[in-house]
């Protein structure tokens, strides 16, 4: 079809104009690509550190103790014995089971005391788990029998410790009354989890029990399964087991543990609408600016098509093409740049060290870097959206420009 | 019948709240194949006559017809219908499409109305340009072009898709007078080859010797009407 050819002929013209166009909708291109990149990749890491080194894939807990988990009471924990952890731990699919059992204490370094979780482990249960023990810097991790604890690096720093020194816990027992725990410190941890480094002690399970006198209770089982994607089969099947041994207990998706990155991903879903909405606005304006300044440089050539006997939509088609092209050929290069852009925060990562360096303050549990990932779907959709962007914002000043009245336009009065 | 019959045609414009009337009362037939000049002086209401006739317009009172058919109360779309298949149009301008070459420009009119193979659509096209004098030049864009030779090919355009009636505002007023010479020359060769029908406009008395009709317009009125050789 001849307005096609037009359409793409065009193109040719006012070259400047349309590099600026072209370059401007590249630009916002490649700006949504290396958010959502970087979106994505603090996405991921956030869930992975959560799944790592806080929660596992699943927790087994009392419903009562899941509802208020955060106040680290010491009501409401649960007892399992012997046969039901191995019954879960044998599953198809299971890696590992680590019991815990968390608890509030006061940190004192015999000078000054500051608040932190206690986490009482099963070492070589944990280590099944958790990918924590990759992560000491110095020392090393308590093997089962040893009366040590393990810190953040963080923590230690903050309260001036190094790897054999004595630290005393000051603990509430079930019965809230008064006890310590003394222990050497073992090792030092940072792993990429902040809230890890800046405010749990690790203490061997049977120490924790013992001087929180709750015998053999635990406040949650933490399960590590091979496959994401079994993970909800998998928390049927423990419910299954747990209901056959007619106890109060249930299994929880590590999601629900981690509401304040998931609140973020939501975030997150809204910032990237606020984003494909300014580059839509951006991608508007451009096209929309194209188009009225080329219809207004050739009034006189819509006029002489007018004359020639080309409807409306034949001339309007061929704004529509070559603001299509337009869009194309911005899409194209968008995403070139927007590869570009993504390849680099994938390789080197966005150093946090600007803001601070530790995002855990915001609630999201990264630390040093954010790494991006590459989302394929997105380059497909943003050049896609691009040329729909550009087809349909032609369409207006398009048919303004063909709606002009042939004798108006001939001697573009 | 006539190829073109104009009964009382007036064009009043309204600007602000002052009409200005640009035909006052405009009655004419034009026969097949006549090769008429419109001149007078400026704003004695040629562009605007020329409009009418050729469906760019309509007239606030009177009618239009074509070979017998009233087009003056016609729609938009119908008129464009109307301009597509049945007038061609030689601008002062040129008005041709920058980005075309000359071939193209003129494949750009035909393929509008006709619809028969590559190869024929080719030949009709390739086979006009020659017709004008542009042989050898058809990948040669607008730019590359002198003004004779653009309004040559702007000749071609008009006359490629065998219209009853081709129709030229002051198609020479941008040429030197050797040019403006050849060019009405060209017009008038193809008016006695093809038989098409020529209305043209201009100022230039050296070029309106070339017709065969001359018809003088004062005041947005008809005052001469004669008939050459």
């Amino acid at each position: 079809m001849f307005s096609i050819k037009l359409g793409l002929k065009n193109l040719t013209r006012q070259k400047r104009r349309n590099f600026i166009t072209i370059l401007v909708i590249a630009f916002a291109f490649f700006v949504f690509l290396f958010l959502d990149s970087l979106m994505e990749g603090m996405e991921e890491m956030s869930f992975n550190n959560i799944k790592n080194y806080d929660t596992g894939s699943i927790q087994v807990a009392h419903p009562a103790y899941w509802e208020d988990k955060d106040k680290l009471s010491l009501e409401n924990l649960i007892y399992l014995n012997q046969d039901i952890e191995e019954s879960i731990k044998n599953m198809d699919g299971i890696l590992g089971v680590s019991p815990e059992l968390r608890f509030k204490a006061n940190l004192n370094n015999g000078i000054d005391e500051i608040a932190v979780q206690g986490m009482g482990i099963s070492i070589e249960q944990y280590n099944e788990v958790f990918a924590t023990q990759n992560h000491v810097v110095e020392g090393s991790m308590f093997v089962p029998g040893e009366s040590k604890a393990v810190i953040g690096v963080s923590l230690a720093e903050l309260m001036d410790l190094k790897v054999n020194d004595y630290i005393t816990l000051l603990v509430r027992t079930k019965e809230d009354t008064f006890n310590t725990i003394d222990l050497e410190i073992a090792g030092l941890l940072y792993t990429p989890n902040p809230m890890i480094n800046n405010g749990i002690v690790f203490v061997p399970l049977g120490i924790a029990r013992q001087a929180l006198n709750v015998e053999n209770g635990i406040s949650m089982m933490a399960v590590k399964i091979k496959k994401e994607k079994e993970i909800n089969p998998t928390i049927n099947n423990i419910n299954q087991i747990i209901q056959e041994k007619n106890m109060n207990i249930n299994a929880y998706s590590w999601r629900e543990s981690a509401k304040t990155v998931i609140a973020m991903s939501t975030a997150q879903d809204a910032e990237t609408a606020v984003i494909l909405t300014i580059i839509l606005t951006i991608g508007m304006i451009g096209i929309i600016n194209n188009v009225i300044l080329s219809s207004l440089e050739r009034t006189r050539e819509i006029g002489m098509m007018k004359a020639l006997g080309m409807r409306e939509w034949e001339i309007v088609l061929v704004f529509m093409v070559e603001a299509t092209g337009i869009g194309i050929l911005g899409g194209l290069a968008g995403c070139l740049l927007g590869a570009a852009g993504v390849g680099w925060i994938v390789k080197y990562g966005y150093d946090l060290g600007y803001v601070g360096g530790d995002m855990s303050m915001y609630g999201i549990p990264i630390i040093d870097k954010i790494y991006g990932v590459w989302d394929f779907s997105s380059f497909v959709f943003i050049f896609f959206f691009g040329i729909v962007v550009a087809l349909f914002s032609s369409i207006a000043p398009a048919y303004w420009a063909a709606h002009k009245e042939p004798v108006k336009a001939i001697y573009h009065r | 019948m006539s190829l073109l019959e104009l009964n009382k045609v007036k064009k009043i414009y309204q600007q602000g709240k002052i009409e200005v009337p640009a035909l006052r009362g405009v009655d004419l037939e034009v026969e097949e194949g006549e090769f008429t000049t419109i001149f007078g002086p400026s704003g004695s209401g040629k562009t605007t006559l020329l409009n009418m006739i050729g469906c760019l317009d309509t007239p606030t009172e009177g009618e239009v017809s074509l070979s017998g058919k009233k087009v003056s109360d016609l729609s938009k779309k119908a008129l464009a219908m109307v301009r597509r298949f049945n007038i061609g149009f030689v601008f002062q301008a040129y008005n041709l499409i920058p980005v075309l070459t000359a071939y193209e420009n003129v494949e750009f009119a035909i393929r509008l109305t006709d619809h028969s193979s590559e190869s024929q659509m080719k030949e009709k096209v390739l086979k006009m340009l020659a017709e004008v004098g542009l042989k050898g030049l058809e990948s040669r864009r607008p730019n590359e072009l002198s003004g004779g030779e653009k309004q040559r090919v702007a000749i071609a355009r008009a006359l490629v898709k065998e219209p009853k009636i081709v129709l030229a505002d002051e198609p020479t007023a941008n040429l030197d007078s050797k040019t403006a010479a050849d060019v009405v020359d060209i017009m008038r060769k193809m008016n006695k080859e093809l038989g098409t029908t020529f209305i043209f406009s201009t100022h230039d008395p050296a070029v309106m010797k070339h017709a065969s009709r001359f018809i003088n317009l004062k005041d947005g009125m008809i005052f001469s009407d004669e008939r050459g050789k």
